[in-house]
């Protein structure tokens, strides 16, 4: 079920509605079915699969706890090969059957199914619990119908936040009461989150999409609007799904974690990463980086470690070259920016001037790099890029953007600038009466008069 | 919950005082430029004709498609135009079906001078590729700017994939299952149940060249004649079905002569590509619509085999496109019942 449909805008109510009206002890399995149907509604034999990963993981996490040494670990690998296992399958089967006929001429047949949606999501997820178990930091979870919302509450279940059962797991255990407060900052940042993914990221869709059809046809001064429209329209779609999901889980009393802090704001590869998917970062942080030896290893091998977790984060979003490249100049970036820095002293460094620049130079890098995470292919990609920087005799056309766009994007411009540091609901809640209620009119028109009358899938939703 | 309740009773009429300003503004400066955005611009079309138009008839890309080499170029209703005394008007778009005649029907105003509406009844439109075809979002998206709702509702409805939406993979996925598991309805001792395992058995080299290798256009067309006629109708489930029986009883209500053109297939080319057993399914299936609508006393009108193989436009192709030969015959045989 999309968030921008008619259909969560009729089930959401009723959810929220049979939620306080039942006693907490029945919640839970009110949150089950309402998170089955849920995925269900975007295809339903795959609920099995996400079924699948909770009983392997419940039960892990309970062996792991019981059992001591090898077999503890044995435990551990299990769940984590069979939530890698899973993805491998589904995702990045086809992908290595090309890499073995590279090397291989039998040919081996591609698998022609659907990936289900979300999947990395929800295994990294849940891996994430089995490793705190292993770790001693999580008691395991006796109650299978918890651990179960755990991995399918709706509002976060196919694109994230990733959270730590310590985390989301106390917080979907808490008796939550009936307090308007939630009900209000949630309905602010469902709102919030609409606007952002109907009005900015679905008018921006098919601007790029027009472009990144055939890159050659457009001037470069086109081909940089495209490459701009994407860094914003990639943003505004992901920030808008994960706005949405902390505003729905508010409304039932349950806090997620904030996944973005204005990352177009950043100064430098590593504020961006800061802000930006804030939650996946923290996971290969956590369960990747820090297992590799973090950065108490010598200089060799800690260019080595982030280059590797740049590049699997890169993977994780798809199984194509495309989105290693991706993933690894992230990491290139990252670790130039952290030798020149030592260049510049600290009183440099917290210059006005230094930091404009800063924010600048990342941007445009960030936005070149995305080239690599939109096109279909490398060589896609390096003729968006040249397209970008050389005249082509082929290019006739200029993209259009209509007043009505520019006036979103300048709307949405203003209020991240407003809520730099703080969040939607918060700055609204404590904003004056009819400057608040000024800006929902201004969202809500929006919403009915100029969202995008094309509605594109959420681009997290593959992954 | 006391605040929150006030707090609604304010906001309630506000939002529908801001709603119904929205939608002034809405249809005064976008509604059109949306409509046409989507493809939606028979809206226009329909509200353009209905007051000067006894016959309006309801069509896909058959209506109006012509040969290269046609010297008539008009289209199946303006040849009905010019044989009779009636004025008759098209409302026709490639690759529609009968939801969109439904929706257009609806909006039909009760003072339109028209009295009598002719739809195609496409048999084609009632099996799985076209059920699930790829176009079926846009369709049902445009279908969305037909529905006779208020104009803003129709906004929120677009924006809120209030329609059916299915992404291509899905779409592919439930055309596969329906050509697995569908059974026909076809002779025990005939060895093919569903179209999967005969087009799987005909793409093995039915057809060979004089040297022994594959006749691949004919292999081709052949395997694409049976998935695209070799189906059942179940009239329980058949969305087709479940559209033509409303535009009955819309026709019914809004007091409308109603006829069903039942289009010409290349039934020769059938035969002759995949044999009597593709021929036989799809006589049942014109029987079994014509039948129907017969009881729901509706006028059928019968072009099913009125036109010749080599008068359909598209020869390697499934289309019911017609040279003016065969566009002039089912003028001909529309006229018939108009009288």
């Amino acid at each position: 079920m999309l968030f921008n449909s008619l259909h969560f805008l009729l089930f959401f109510p009723i959810v929220t509605i049979l939620f306080y009206l039942l006693k907490h002890k029945w919640r839970w399995i009110l949150l089950f079915i309402a998170s089955t149907y849920f995925y269900s509604a975007f295809y339903l034999p795959y609920i099995l699969i996400l079924y699948a990963i909770i009983i392997v993981d419940y039960f892990c996490g309970l062996l792991i706890e019981k059992q001591e040494g090898k077999l503890k670990l044995f435990w551990l690998l299990f769940s984590i090969i069979s939530n890698i296992g899973l993805l491998a399958y589904f995702k990045y089967f086809n992908f290595f059957i090309d890499i073995f006929h590279v090397f291989v001429p039998q040919k081996l047949h591609h698998l022609d199914i659907l990936l289900p949606i979300g999947l990395s999501f929800h295994t990294f997820q849940s891996l994430s619990y089995t490793i705190e178990v292993y770790k001693g930091n999580q008691k395991a979870e006796k109650h299978l119908g918890y651990f179960a919302n755990y991995v399918l509450f709706f509002p976060q279940m196919v694109a994230g936040p990733i959270e730590k059962y310590s985390t989301l797991g106390n917080e979907l255990r808490a008796k939550h009461k009936f307090k308007y407060k939630n009900i209000s900052n949630g309905l602010r940042l469902i709102l919030y989150g609409l606007f952002v993914k109907m009005c900015i990221a679905d008018n921006l869709a098919p601007l790029v999409n027009e472009f990144y059809l055939n890159p050659t046809h457009y001037y470069s001064s086109s081909a940089w609007i495209a490459l701009i429209a994407f860094s914003i329209q990639i943003y505004a779609d992901f920030y808008g799904y994960s706005t949405i999901a902390i505003g729905a889980a508010r409304i039932l009393g349950i806090n997620l974690m904030d996944n973005f802090k204005q990352p177009y704001f950043a100064i430098s590869f590593y504020q961006f990463w800061q802000k930006w998917h804030i939650s996946l970062t923290t996971w290969f942080r956590n369960y990747v980086f820090f297992p590799l030896g973090g950065s108490y290893v010598n200089a060799f091998r800690w260019v080595f470690n982030i280059l590797l977790v740049f590049s699997l984060s890169g993977f994780w979003h798809g199984a194509n070259y495309t989105f290693i490249i991706w993933g690894f100049l992230h990491g290139l970036f990252y670790l130039l920016e952290k030798g020149l820095v030592k260049f510049y002293p600290e009183t440099i460094r917290q210059n006005t001037v230094f930091k404009f620049l800063g924010a600048n130079i990342t941007f445009i890098l960030v936005t070149l790099i995305w080239v690599f995470f939109r096109a279909e292919n490398f060589d896609k990609a390096i003729l968006v890029l040249n397209q970008c920087f050389t005249y082509s005799f082929d290019a006739s056309l200029n993209l259009k953007i209509s007043f009505e766009l520019v006036s979103m994007l300048v709307i949405f411009f203003l209020i991240e600038i407003a809520i730099f540091n703080t969040r939607f609901d918060y700055f609204f809640k404590n904003s004056h009466v009819i400057f608040r209620w000024t800006g929902y009119i201004i969202l809500i028109i929006s919403l009915l008069l100029f969202s995008g009358i094309q509605s594109f899938q959420f681009i997290y939703f593959q992954f | 919950m006391k605040k929150l309740f006030y707090k609604l009773c304010i906001l309630l009429p506000v939002f529908v005082f801001c709603l119904l300003t929205t939608n002034y503004c809405y249809v005064k400066y976008y509604y059109w430029s949306n409509a046409e955005a989507i493809d939606a611009k028979l809206l226009f079309t329909q509200d353009s004709l209905e007051n000067c138009s006894d016959v309006l008839y309801y069509a896909e890309s058959s209506n109006a498609t012509a040969a290269n080499n046609d010297t008539c170029l008009q289209s199946i209703s303006q040849m009905i135009d010019s044989l009779s005394p009636l004025k008759v008007n098209s409302v026709d778009h490639g690759a529609i079906h009968a939801r969109t005649f439904l929706q257009l029907i609806k909006n039909l105003k009760s003072d339109s001078k028209v009295k009598t509406i002719i739809v195609t009844l496409n048999s084609r439109s009632f099996g799985s590729p076209w059920i699930n075809s790829h176009l079926e979002t846009n369709i049902a998206q445009a279908n969305v700017m037909y529905e006779p709702n208020l104009p803003i509702f129709k906004r929120i409805k677009l924006s809120f994939n209030g329609y059916d939406n299915k992404s291509i993979q899905l779409r592919d996925q439930d055309l596969e299952k329906d050509w697995s598991s569908v059974k026909l309805n076809v002779p025990e001792s005939f060895p093919y149940k569903t179209v999967r395992q005969w087009d799987n058995a005909m793409a093995n080299g039915t057809y060979l060249l004089p040297n022994g290798e594959w006749d691949m256009p004919k292999i081709t067309l052949a395997c694409h004649y049976i998935k695209t006629y070799a189906f059942p109708i179940d009239v329980n489930t058949n969305p087709r079905i479940q559209d033509f029986d409303e535009i009955v009883s819309i026709a019914k209500q809004k007091n409308l002569k109603l006829i069903f053109h039942l289009l010409a297939e290349n039934m020769q080319y059938a035969d002759s590509l995949v044999g009597k057993e593709l021929v036989n399914i799809m006589h049942q299936n014109k029987q079994l619509l014509i039948e129907r609508y017969h009881k729901h006393g509706v006028t059928v009108v019968n072009s099913f085999e009125l036109v010749n193989g080599l008068d359909f436009i598209d020869q390697n192709w499934t289309t019911e496109h017609y040279n003016q030969t065969g566009r002039l015959a089912l003028a001909e045989n529309v006229l018939k019942y108009l009288k």
